[in-house]
């Protein structure tokens, strides 16, 4: 019973993507590309060489972040989609610490990240505080802080913390960087920040106390509040630690890929997180597995475009539909009709004990 | 006189559970037929397939002796079948008078034409004698009320045989002769009605045949004339049962649980509490009588730190509450059996061992360093000794609980709650909707309790089972303590009376 | 400031949102919360461009939206009602799969070269006698047809739910489906019928930011309207005239800093791009207490379950 839903949560998205994958390949031979050319390339692209393998990993850095940030969150029942304005947010914070505040050096770099977080948690904690006090929803509150965040951040870059004549922010000193783990690489310490951050989510929500009973809340409030957990303490910190763990990804992101803010900086971070969080299920090991094939993809997707022509948009497309597939996916095998079948294809009288009336 | 509906061999399964199987049932006109079983015998599956909304897994119904496959409740409806749920099927946010119109198919034009219906549904009301207030939203009539607006209902659309699905279940003694003079008026319409109940005085007072339905099989169809009580109560449970008398103690201990003068929401009379003063001493069952929905569920929730009162205070194991909180409550060794265990008692995803510790997790039995890491492994060893103290069928204490039975359920909430034994209990319908068996399971639980020096708090609907094993009798009516009657030997027309609220 | 841009602008800026807000409240009276709103409107928007760009018709491109949102919207109806997923999940996965689907094809279609392709723009249609009205006829009567239509869309969705026979049974599917099963309602059929309505309100709410809007599309176009729009269906408490009133609030603001950009050039343009979003959420934080909804909101709907 219980492997049999474990192979299930693997089963669904690894059908979703061959899915994917087969309509994308469609798409292309309809272009007039050669699919299987397409796919050569991509994972050429993506492992085909020590500096490409180090591409993806850097690619998928701020995507784990994000997925664990959406992932946390959600594992209280409540959805952060705010994940791109906190990410947002911790990247300002560092970058204006690190840019303004005259310092450099191994110190300065850890109080970025410290920073990061807790601009990060701030501005997690605006939705979570809203759903408590006002009973808002807490979707559209982050939504509309992803919105001002992006816009805070061009006012920095046009204006306050304007460098020069192009609309970007000075580069965070050579010091206060990330550094590489081989120097030939341009993987950074930040892959080894976002797996560790995997880690202790992992094990705080399986085994802890404090992360069983933030699931409990998560699937049913009402009988969490009258076992006597505190739900509206844990909607808020979930909150906090899921705007956290963002501001830290975009404290990583600026201090180990991008060193400024730019236009453009951060899009879609924040729905991706989403995204890889439901294929994931919900699992932080699974999210980081789900983020990096993601980032397999978009380094892949470049090589692929300048050795087929295939458009990269392509792989958007197959990202999209893994993302469409997959949800679906996991509410059909939930469907009385298939777990029926599925338990009659098992040789076993299960599952379908219902509740008597 | 000629017969109105058959339903041959009908069987329904779910998964591999038979709800119905092999099923025989025949109405005839103008006749009031009774389907009479057990909770979970049946009666109200059958019920569902008969209007369409399951399809039998096998079987066959003829009405007006035509063979007829009803697909769905649009159907039902046009072949003249009207059902009143146990459960009302109305809409709350809207009024009676649009309840009643909702669906109509058989008037033509875009726009509702009020004044037409209306005159329409005022006749037919006064015809059956169907007192209702049609602007009144739902949320502001009582249940008596509610039920009429269900029966106009199924009349509005020309049903000529009409389900009561548990129709006395929420209606108090005088609103249940009411409910009967209606029935009546019906059958002298010439109009059928099954009425589905396992209250043996109703079943022989408006009867005219009974068939009884046990473990979801037909036991067989007597005429009203030819059967008593007795009979059908062997029936219908297929075994003598002994009189399961509970010794019942005249005196309790010191007061775990006080309540002075409290008031909660005081003007709503469904779900508030008015000046409400009781005690609860160690050792002794208090019962709690009365309707559904006289402020049952505030108390039980006030007395579990749930709910906060707006006046007076509450006095446990000797201090006063100064807030109320479930946790506050909880470390006092307070437990609940709340009323609705999928809502509120259980994490239905989570398994059956996470839901027996779920308010443990913290101690250093299960955990090290206050909750830092749990163990797995004491965890599960404890539940499984759980499972076998407390008879919980499941296939492992990793299924997730809301697979399991209802009675199977309720004994995962007991094995939480009873475990530490507590000083209060609080249990709220503890066996509604259980079989026999798990019932009598989950009384002899709280009577251990009571013998461990707990405090019991029963609220229940169930007048039998309040009767069964209290040792105190408090009757509630709108959100008011009517009056206070001994266990033993109680006078039931008293109690009665005061649950009506005369 | 003119006052009388000001009010024109507010008209047109609250259009698309008072468009996907209507789509939204028929889906939610259904019991549907669609948070793809977002999703929804992008791909109306492609497809209004495309089909506005080739045949050079506004119109056409406005029921080209339609169609297409219609289309996006079928995947959400499919998954949602007939497999019972989560609606906020798979409202998530359209927001996701429809804007890399539109970008896909515009940039298939229109390649990735620097220059613009822009199609021609709705004309405002003044309406005789009432566009003479002194002061406001020129406001509000000399708009293009797609304002007309969305504010006869308020006036005829207020008279469909409160007047007439299909409207009482529609909200009953939102309200209690089991009960509107029992009356013979069919609430599959009733709840795909709303995604129809709702696909094709965002997806025209979309194509009007393409084809009376601006006259390009871009990647981003949408920029959250529909999440505005959801917030709308909130503050107007799930009527269409307080819809109405919220979205005309919510374009007023857009309006206040499109005005406001152009008369403090010295100031950062984001500060004032800023309102619009910040008023929505201190307008939701002072009123938008989410009580008064369909109460079966989110829920999916089993016909046999037990």
């Amino acid at each position: 019973m219980k492997l049999k839903k474990t192979l299930m949560s693997v089963l669904v998205p690894l059908a979703s993507v061959i899915l994917a994958f087969v309509i994308g390949a469609i798409i292309i031979a309809a272009l007039g590309g050669s699919p299987v050319q397409a796919v050569a390339y991509l994972f050429q692209g993506a492992f085909g060489t020590p500096n490409n393998f180090a591409s993806t990993l850097v690619k998928a850095t701020p995507l784990i972040f994000t997925g664990l940030c959406a992932c946390f969150a959600y594992r209280c029942g409540v959805f952060n989609l705010g994940g791109e304005g906190q990410f947002i947010m911790g990247s300002i914070a560092t970058c204006w610490v690190a840019t303004t505040w005259g310092i450099e050096g191994p110190g300065a770099m850890v109080l970025c990240l410290l920073c990061g977080i807790i601009a990060g948690g701030i501005w997690g904690a605006i939705p979570g505080i809203l759903k408590i006090t006002r009973g808002l929803n807490e979707m559209i509150v982050s939504i509309m802080l992803n919105y001002v965040a992006t816009l805070f951040m061009g006012l920095l870059y046009t204006s306050v913390l304007r460098d020069g004549n192009v609309p970007q922010t000075a580069a965070v000193p050579d010091a206060t960087q990330l550094q590489r783990i081989v120097p030939s690489l341009r993987v950074t310490w930040g892959i080894v920040i976002a797996l560790a951050v995997a880690a202790v989510v992992q094990y705080f929500l399986f085994s802890t106390s404090k992360g069983f009973q933030l699931r409990a809340v998560g699937l049913n409030m009402t009988a969490s509040r009258f076992n006597g957990f505190s739900v509206k303490k844990y909607i808020l910190f979930s909150f906090v630690v899921s705007g956290a763990i963002a501001g830290l990804g975009g404290s990583v992101e600026l201090l180990g890929t991008q060193y400024r803010l730019i236009s453009g900086y951060a899009v879609g971070y924040g729905f991706d997180g989403v995204a890889m969080a439901l294929i994931a299920q919900l699992n932080p090991v699974a999210t980081v597995i789900v983020a990096y094939f993601f980032a397999v993809l978009r380094t892949g997707a470049n090589t692929m475009q300048a050795g087929t022509g295939v458009p990269t948009s392509v792989i958007d497309i197959i990202q999209a539909l893994v993302i469409v597939l997959a949800v679906a996916g996991f509410a059909l095998v939930k469907l009385p009709q298939i777990r029926q079948w599925l338990a009659g294809r098992g040789g076993k009288k299960t599952a379908e004990k219902k509740e008597e009336k | 006189m000629e017969e109105i509906l058959r339903m041959e061999h009908i069987t329904k399964q779910f998964g591999s559970v038979y709800a119905n199987r092999d099923i025989n049932l025949e109405v005839r006109r103008g006749e009031v037929h009774t389907l009479l079983g057990e909770n979970g015998a049946g009666k109200s599956t059958l019920m569902n397939v008969l209007f369409g909304l399951y399809q039998p897994t096998a079987g066959q119904i003829y009405l007006n002796g035509k063979p007829v496959k009803i697909t769905s409740p649009a159907e039902a409806v046009k072949l003249g079948i009207g059902m009143v749920h146990q459960h009302f099927m109305l809409v709350e946010a809207m009024t009676v008078f649009e309840n009643i119109i909702l669906g109509d198919k058989r008037t033509k034009g875009v726009f509702i034409d009020r004044d037409a219906r209306r005159k329409e549904i005022t006749e037919l009301a006064d015809r059956y004698g169907l007192e209702v207030e049609l602007d009144k939203p739902i949320t502001e009539i009582a249940v008596g009320a509610q039920q009429r607006v269900e029966i106009l209902k199924a009349l509005y659309r020309g049903a000529e045989l009409l389900v009561l699905d548990e129709p006395t279940a929420a209606l108090t003694d005088l609103e249940v002769e009411g409910l009967f003079e209606i029935i009546e008026k019906l059958k002298k319409e010439n109009k059928s009605v099954i009425f589905i109940s396992h209250k043996m005085r109703e079943v022989l007072k408006i009867s005219d045949r009974i068939t009884v339905l046990r473990a979801g099989q037909t036991v067989c169809t007597v005429e009203r004339s030819e059967t008593d009580g007795a009979k059908l109560a062997n029936l219908m449970m297929g075994r003598e049962l002994a009189p399961s008398h509970y010794e019942k103690i005249e005196q309790p201990g010191e007061p775990v649980m006080t309540l002075d003068h409290v008031s909660y929401h005081k003007a709503s009379k469904h779900s508030g509490l008015n000046d409400i003063s009781l005690s609860i001493g160690r050792g002794e069952i208090v019962g709690i009588a009365g309707v559904d929905g006289n402020g049952q569920s505030q108390l039980a929730q006030i007395v579990t730190g749930v709910l906060t009162p707006d006046e007076g205070e509450a006095d446990l194991k000797g201090s006063k509450v100064a807030k109320f909180t479930p946790n506050g409550f909880i470390v006092e060794n307070v437990a609940h059996i709340p009323e609705d265990r999928n809502k509120m008692g259980l994490i239905g995803n989570m398994s059956v061992q996470d839901n027996i510790v779920l308010k443990s997790t913290e101690e250093p039995r299960f955990s090290d360093g206050h909750g830092a890491h749990l163990k797995k492994k004491a965890i599960h060893e404890y539940a499984l000794s759980m499972q076998e103290k407390y008879d919980i069928r499941c296939e492992s204490v990793e299924q997730e609980t809301r697979n399991l039975s209802g009675g199977n359920q309720q004994k995962v909430i007991l094995a939480r709650e009873l475990e530490g034994n507590p000083d209060l209990l609080v249990a709220v319908h503890p066996t509604r909707g259980l079989d026999i068996g798990a019932t009598r399971f989950v009384h002899d639980s709280m009577i251990d309790a009571r013998g461990k020096g707990c405090g019991v708090l029963l609220i229940s609907a169930d007048f039998d089972e309040v009767l069964e094993i209290s040792d105190r009798i408090i009757v509630m009516f709108e959100g008011q303590i009517m009056g206070v009657y001994p266990g033993k030997n109680p006078p039931i027309e008293e109690i009665s009376l005061a649950m009506a609220g005369k | 400031m003119d006052i009388g841009e000001l009010i024109l602008s507010t008209v047109r800026m609250a259009t698309p949102i008072l468009l996907v807000a209507l789509a939204e409240l028929y889906s939610e009276r259904a019991g549907l919360v669609n948070i793809g709103l977002d999703g929804i409107m992008s791909f109306g928007a492609l497809a209004g461009f495309m089909v506005c760009f080739i045949t050079g018709s506004p119109f056409l491109g406005i029921l080209a939206g339609a169609m297409g949102g219609i289309l996006i919207n079928m995947i959400y109806a499919y998954c949602t009602i007939s497999l019972c997923a989560e609606q906020i999940v798979y409202g998530m996965a359209i927001n996701i799969f429809a804007p890399a689907v539109a970008s896909f094809i515009y940039r298939i279609y229109f390649g990735v070269s620097s220059t613009l392709a822009q199609d021609t723009l709705m004309k405002s249609i003044a309406i005789p006698y009432l566009k003479d009205i002194p002061f406001l006829g020129k406001l509000l009567f000399d708009q293009t047809p797609m304002v007309y239509f969305a504010y006869l869309m308020v006036v005829f969705t207020a008279i469909f739910f409160n007047k007439t026979k299909k409207g009482l049974n529609y909200k009953a599917v939102g309200e209690y489906p089991k009960a509107a099963e029992t009356l013979g309602i069919n609430v599959i059929r009733q709840k795909y019928v709303a995604c129809m309505i709702c696909g094709a309100l965002a997806g025209i709410g979309g194509a009007y930011l393409t084809t009376c809007y601006v006259n390009t599309y871009s990647d981003g176009v949408v920029a959250g309207r529909g999440f505005i729009a959801l917030s709308a269906v909130i503050f107007g408490r799930w009527s269409s005239g307080g819809v109405l009133l919220a979205c005309l609030l919510f374009g007023f603001c857009d309006a206040l800093q499109l005005r406001l950009q152009i008369m403090n050039t010295s100031t950062p343009y984001q500060l004032f791009q800023m309102i619009p979003y910040v008023c929505t959420l201190v307008a939701l934080a002072a009123f938008g207490i989410k009580k008064a909804g369909p109460k079966a909101n989110g829920k999916p709907y089993m016909r046999e379950e037990r």
